[in-house]
């Protein structure tokens, strides 16, 4: 087992592509940590040079303290899992596992056997260890790839992606016996992934990666429920959080309208033509709103926020936004109703004005709903759970 | 469905008259080598009977068995040296990545493009003047600098067909780069390996002008030895034959052996 940390490394290739900036990790001994992010991010490049495989362009890598930047990946006793699980396809189930034991010498045969044994009855491989990988389904080769893993008992392990090859119902299958597998040997992981929900049930922590640069690194929990940014708030869970250009403006008006139905003085969040009233209990709970009374901020409403109102318990104080409703996916557990919202979508620094026209909000609800399509709909929203980013750095209006 | 399975159907057999055809044009030199080798002068000229007449005169005239063997070394040593250069360049290449390594391939590459006849006094006199003329080393230098060209491009093109996760598998396994060569690209290339050994065992074996120039009359090729029992009037069909029928035989066997890998290799790259 060991301790990883990255100190404000960056990958820049020949080419000037600068795919990793200044990244700042630590992984503590025996933890799972899953970097997320989208294609191109930068996660993969940041795990090679964790591995060796890419050299680092600044910052250093230490493991259990010592500096690896210049130590070759075989010195660097970690194992690597593959995308493609980069199995040798002239070598059987068994020579595959026992192939670093063998050729990194100093270990005797009698125990490679045995340590081959083990893993093979912990992963289920044992049926197989006389075929060759071509004759393995995908589930049983990734089952393999880790095996090889295993068998080296390394100080880490490294794993790029290594579920993205199997079906949605093996993917689910794999990733628990990972996390099984991971916990009962204790050993430090780094999990690569672009898939969030990948990501949220499997790492201890999750480093969410855009652009080479760490957004956010917390517990799964803690990203859903406290995003960092923008960035974290739109990546994170699925659908989506809902982002809506609003501004932040003092009561001096009785909200209604098309609006809210509840009264008060506080502050109100605006957009376009709907209004929500922030209630006492979240200005304190984000005393840095204060700030942005007057100014233009973006909300954030997770889908299951947002409910159908006739379904909303009597009594609760939601406050409600009546908006025409585009869609209605049956998700058999729940239903997705997805609400135009028009030019208050947020789309973002790249994203073009003419897709604000087309944008729609989320709302994850009960089957009971009766809410349907072409529908002009009452949207109660739960006014605990709404997040505030500031819209000029996207940060997360918090304290 | 069922229309697409008629027209491959109706492909399949008007394809064969064709290939039959070709396979006949292919085969007849080589079944009149066989008939012509088991004859006399006389016989020949009159296309009829068969004796062992050709065979003595053959035997007679040279040292068949001396000249197989030359045959054998240099063929042997020339593959050698190709193999080895075009596995590690195409390695090198394919895999590793350092400056300029584009600019050298396409040296290597274009090389293909010279014929043999171009550089043939040019690469004499280079190595009459290394001395190297009067041996197997001059021949066998010449057909190695021939062959790897096409054989580092092919084995080039097979090793980019390789996974580059494979080869950085065996490095974190605890491979370097050398034994990771070895004991991954080495095994997993086999098939290219086969092609290049086929093709350049016919190549050389079958090459005649190489083996005039750089080797001395005591090391001649079979091939070379052959031409020199056309002595202008006196030219022995028969015994041409038998001879050509032994200088065929080892490459007929080579690429038996190879075949499967063969085509397996001559279609690299060509998909998943």
């Amino acid at each position: 087992m060991a301790r990883i940390e990255l100190d404000a490394v960056t990958k820049q290739f020949p080419d000037g592509t600068t795919a990793v900036r200044s990244l700042d990790l630590a992984v503590g001994d025996g933890e799972l940590l899953v970097l997320v992010g989208p294609s191109g991010c930068g996660k993969t490049t940041a795990l090679r040079m964790i591995a060796g495989l890419e050299e680092v362009s600044s910052g250093t890598i230490s493991i259990d303290g010592e500096t690896v930047n210049d130590v070759e990946p075989r010195h660097r006793d970690i194992a690597m899992v593959f995308q493609s699980y980069a199995l040798y396809p002239h070598l059987s189930v068994y020579d595959n596992m026992a192939f670093s034991l063998k050729y990194r010498g100093g270990v005797a045969k009698a125990e490679i056997k045995r340590r081959v044994a083990d893993a093979a009855r912990i992963l289920e491989l044992e049926p197989y260890l006389q075929r060759k990988p071509r004759q393995l389904s995908g589930g049983q080769r990734q089952r393999v790839a880790m095996g090889r893993a295993i068998v080296r008992q390394p100080r880490a392990f490294l794993m790029d992606e290594p579920l993205s090859n199997l079906d949605a119902k093996l993917r689910v299958q794999m990733r628990a016996e990972i996390a099984q597998l991971q916990r009962s040997l204790g050993t430090t992981t780094i999990y690569v992934t672009h898939d969030q929900t990948e990501a949220m049930t499997l790492g201890t922590r999750v480093a969410v990666i855009s652009a080479g640069q760490a957004q956010q690194i917390a517990a799964p929990q803690e990203l859903y429920r406290r995003p960092a940014n923008l960035f974290v708030a739109g990546f994170i869970g699925s659908p989506p959080m809902n982002l809506i250009d609003a501004r932040l403006e003092r009561s001096g008006v009785a909200p209604g309208g098309a609006g809210g139905r509840l009264g008060g003085d506080g502050p109100l969040v605006v957009f376009g033509q709907h209004r929500l009233p922030v209630s006492p209990e979240v200005m304190r709970g984000h005393p840095a709103l204060e700030q942005y009374l007057g100014a233009d901020i973006v909300l954030g409403l997770r889908p299951e926020h947002l409910n159908d109102a006739a379904l909303v318990p009597a009594g609760s104080s939601w406050p409600v936004l009546e908006l025409p409703i585009r869609l209605r996916e049956e998700l058999g557990s729940e239903v997705h109703i997805h609400a135009a919202i028009g030019s208050a979508a947020h789309v973002g620094d790249g994203g073009a004005d003419d897709l604000r026209s087309l944008a729609t909000i989320v709302a994850k609800m009960d089957p009971r709903t009766k809410i349907a399509e072409g529908e002009t709909a009452v949207i109660a929203v739960d006014a605990g759970e709404i997040q505030f980013f500031d819209r000029a750095t996207g940060a997360s209006i918090r304290r | 469905m069922a229309p697409i399975q008629l027209r491959r159907k109706s492909t399949k057999w008007g394809l064969l008259p064709i290939m039959a055809i070709v396979a006949v044009v292919m085969l007849y030199p080589f079944w009149y080598i066989v008939d012509n080798a088991f004859r006399s002068q006389g016989q020949f000229d009159r296309q009829a009977g068969h004796s062992l007449s050709g065979w003595r005169q053959l035997f007679a005239s040279l040292p068949v068995g001396g000249q197989l063997l030359n045959s054998t070394v240099v063929c042997v040593a020339a593959i050698a040296i190709i193999l080895i250069v075009s596995t590690t360049a195409g390695f090198a290449f394919a895999k590793l990545r350092y400056r300029g390594s584009g600019m050298i391939f396409l040296l290597v590459v274009s090389a293909l493009m010279v014929p043999l006849q171009s550089i043939l006094f040019p690469e004499f006199v280079n190595l009459a003047n290394v001395h190297l003329t009067s041996s197997y080393a001059g021949a066998v230098l010449v057909y190695a600098a021939l062959g790897t060209p096409f054989a580092t491009f092919l084995m080039a093109t097979y090793y980019r067909g390789i996974s580059d996760e494979l080869i950085e598998a065996a490095v974190m396994d605890g491979l370097g780069y050398e034994r990771t060569f070895l004991q991954i690209a080495i095994p997993l290339s086999l098939p290219a390996i086969a092609t290049i050994t086929v093709l350049q065992f016919i190549q050389i074996w079958d090459d005649l002008l190489v083996g005039l120039f750089f080797l001395p009359t005591s090391q001649r090729t079979i091939t070379a030895g052959l031409a020199t029992l056309s002595t202008g009037r006196t030219t022995s069909v028969p015994a041409l034959m038998a001879g050509s029928l032994i200088s065929a035989i080892p490459a007929i066997v080579v690429y038996l052996i190879f075949q499967r890998h063969l085509v397996k290799g001559l279609t690299l790259g060509m998909g998943k």
